[in-house]
């Protein structure tokens, strides 16, 4: 997978670059907006990764340019500016994913990997199947090996949430932003108890557990 | 990282719109900011004043013209009184000379010849034996039904006139003559009594139209000043909302509101200077501290991946990253909570369903609580709408019911509840723990502040100071009272008109 990374923060970008390598891709980068835009529109890229504030183009502008001329790559920010509001103007914007500096690397991968899943992904579904846990987004109901499993509303919008990304990493920032529709961190790692609830009803009893930790990361539900 | 500038605009430009919170009305009941003057809903103030100025203007007015008018009513009747009068007393004085000299036959003589003249000058004569038959004059017995004033009388007689009967009014001064006959001579006072009525209707028109002239002009007046002083306290409060670049309308007219406008308004550009002076430092330097921070935080992880560390050097490793992430968490706090503050006027606002957001956050607490031995609940209206920053306000009722979570010992009670009330959403968030000293309830929203026994609590302080931030931002007042035992901190927050969503 191609990546473009449009960052004028070279030691950070040097770094990212070193680690997404390691994760198996294939990265580009430009120190600057009016380079970054160039690279970005001759193509070829599967995600762009970009600053929001660079020299002579900022990360937003780019988006602009980018979809004016009907390229849907997704966009991901990176971005200093960290108050909940600016957040939510960069997706705005038609960013598709914002994360503020300084942020873990484990996020960025799983964010990655989330942007990449959902542009392949179709988009019409009301059956999702992990294993043997099946979830019916129309009756809005869960079973796992024939067995009704009974949820709270948010619960079952957490397993969708989940199963919508089987065997990708979801952080907690995620999970909040995702079905909270929280963007900010809150002190206490609210999402930790929602997930071993979930957990509980969904894997206790079952020889095979579907949902697992990733250790500083998230969690990641896969067979 | 090297041109922070442009992009910073948003943070550092005041915008010269209107505050995008809308025209709320309402000003923070009890300043959360800290220990400082409280401040008074003014638009009220305003209209008592300027209009009992309006109505004591109409009063003075009205008094003074009615004086005026009524002496100069009352002068007019006497001097014609007197001059009537002294017309009279001459005519007795005269026939009864005539009478001392001539005897009776002079005095009917005499009056034979004054009453052909009846009808062109009004003269009422009349004399009579001492029984009362009537001997000379124009009158045909003594009239009945007389106000008697000592010698003076008057009375009415039906003259026939074009129009039919009319009674004329008479005065007339009575006499007693030497021997017993009566002499009584009169003067028709019709006109003299219609002149006197021209001039009281004269008198109510002149004092009810100046009345008229002075509440028109008071009320006008006192309009004027109200609106004046209205465009006044609405750019202040746009400015308390965050919007510094606003200023107080000047007039033409060079009077002293433009000279209090100046005033203010020199005030206006001082303090905005320094608070951008002030901004624009902070915002660089949080802009510039993140960038070492991010590297810092990049080289921790990029060590922390290798896989030779020695288990001694991993944990302070770890630790250190949890300290950067600790300075990062309150970077961030400051700057939300200078943006709330200072440019609140420039976030984005939506219709908020203030209940469907507190019930999910306090679902969204609750495992966490009951891990810890806490009931939380919520209580309260299903829906409350209101206008402001979605994402703030759930920050801040993340903040407080956090915070609760916090102080609040095993098996203690949180309850999160919003009430509809006439002058808004009432949000409070009651616990039953260890509260804070009355003492210490408005210094704690300060930012940095913390209690004394929570010295060895995790904890930047500044929790509290962006809900107290939000809440300014959205115009809403905020309160620590005790909950006896526990806190209770309650938000008074403007309520959206049900249907206002455009």
């Amino acid at each position: 997978m191609r990546l473009l990374l449009i960052e004028d923060d070279l030691q950070a970008a040097e770094y990212l670059i070193k680690g997404l390598c390691k994760n198996g891709y294939q990265i580009d980068h430009s120190p600057d907006g009016r380079d970054g835009l160039t690279k970005a529109l001759a193509g070829g890229y599967d995600i762009i990764i970009a600053d929001r504030q660079l020299p002579h183009l900022d990360g937003l502008e780019i988006i602009a340019a980018l979809r004016e001329r009907n390229d849907r790559t997704p966009v991901l920010i990176l971005s200093a500016l960290g108050t909940v509001d600016d957040r939510v103007h960069g997706l705005q914007a038609g960013g598709d994913d914002y994360l503020t500096k300084p942020f873990a690397f484990a996020e960025l991968l799983a964010r990655i990997e989330a942007l990449n899943r959902r542009s392949t992904a179709s988009a019409e579904t009301t059956r999702l199947k992990v294993a043997d846990l099946e979830l019916d987004l129309l009756a809005r109901r869960v079973n796992r090996a024939g067995r009704t499993i009974e949820l709270t509303t948010k619960e079952f919008q957490l397993l969708e949430y989940l199963m919508r990304r089987a065997g990708q990493v979801v952080t907690r920032t995620m999970l909040l932003e995702g079905v909270w529709n929280l963007h900010f961190d809150p002190q206490t790692n609210i999402t930790d108890v929602h997930m071993s609830r979930l957990r509980n009803a969904i894997d206790r009893g079952f020889s095979k557990a579907l949902i697992h930790t990733v250790r500083g990361a998230g969690y990641v539900l896969k067979e | 990282m090297t041109d922070p500038g442009p992009t910073e605009a948003g943070l550092t430009e005041a915008g010269r719109g209107k505050s995008r919170l809308g025209e709320t009305r309402r000003i923070e009941a009890e300043d959360a900011r800290a220990p400082g003057p409280r401040v008074e809903p003014a638009p009220r103030r305003i209209r008592l004043s300027s209009s009992r100025l309006a109505l004591l203007l109409i009063l003075i007015f009205a008094a003074g013209v009615a004086l005026v008018l009524t002496s100069v009513y009352y002068l007019t009747a006497r001097v014609l009184d007197r001059e009537v009068d002294a017309v009279i007393s001459s005519e007795v004085a005269h026939l009864v000379d005539d009478y001392s000299r001539g005897g009776l036959l002079q005095l009917v003589s005499t009056l034979r010849r004054r009453t052909d003249s009846w009808g062109r000058f009004g003269a009422v004569y009349l004399l009579t034996e001492a029984n009362g038959y009537p001997i000379a004059g124009n009158l045909a017995g003594w009239p009945t039904e007389v106000r008697i004033y000592d010698e003076w009388v008057e009375f009415e007689i039906d003259a026939s006139e074009a129009g039919g009967i009319v009674a004329h009014p008479v005065r007339a001064q009575r006499f007693l003559l030497p021997g017993g006959r009566r002499l009584l001579v009169g003067t028709d006072i019709l006109e003299r009594r219609r002149l006197a009525s021209r001039l009281r209707t004269a008198m109510y028109w002149g004092i009810g139209s100046i009345v008229l002239l002075a509440a028109a002009f008071g009320i006008a007046y006192s309009r004027g000043i109200r609106r004046r002083l209205r465009v006044f306290a609405t750019t202040c409060e746009s400015i308390m909302a965050g919007d510094l670049s606003q200023r107080l309308p000047m007039q033409t007219a060079h009077d002293e509101f433009d000279a209090l406008a100046t005033a203010v308004n020199r005030m206006l550009e001082r303090i905005e200077q320094q608070t951008r002076v002030l901004r624009t430092t902070f915002d660089s330097a949080a802009h510039d501290l993140r960038g070492p921070l991010y590297r810092a935080r990049v080289r921790i992880e990029e060590t922390l991946r290798h896989p030779g560390l020695a288990d001694g050097s991993r944990e302070t490793m770890e630790a250190t990253l949890a300290e950067l992430e600790r300075v990062q968490r309150i970077l961030g706090t400051l700057l939300q909570i200078a943006q709330a503050d200072g440019s609140a006027h420039e976030l984005p606002t939506q219709d908020v369903d203030l209940g469907q957001l507190a019930r999910e956050l306090v679902e969204l607490y609750t495992p966490e609580a009951s891990e810890r031995g806490i009931t939380l609940v919520y209580s309260g209206a299903e829906t409350a709408a209101t206008r402001g920053n979605g994402q703030l306000l759930a920050q801040a009722l993340v903040n407080l019911i956090e915070n609760a979570i916090k102080y609040v010992p095993a098996g203690g009670h949180i309850e999160v509840s919003i009430a509809r009330q006439p002058d808004g959403l009432l949000l409070s968030v009651a616990d039953d723990g260890p509260g804070i000293p009355e003492a210490d309830r408005q210094r704690i929203l300060q930012p940095f502040v913390r209690l004394e026994r929570d010295r060895d609590q995790a904890g930047s302080g500044l929790g509290l100071s962006l809900v107290a931030a939000v809440m300014r931002m959205h115009l809403a007042s905020m309160e620590l009272l005790d909950n006896q035992p526990g806190l209770r901190v309650q938000c008074l927050l403007p309520s959206a008109a049900p249907g206002a969503s455009s």
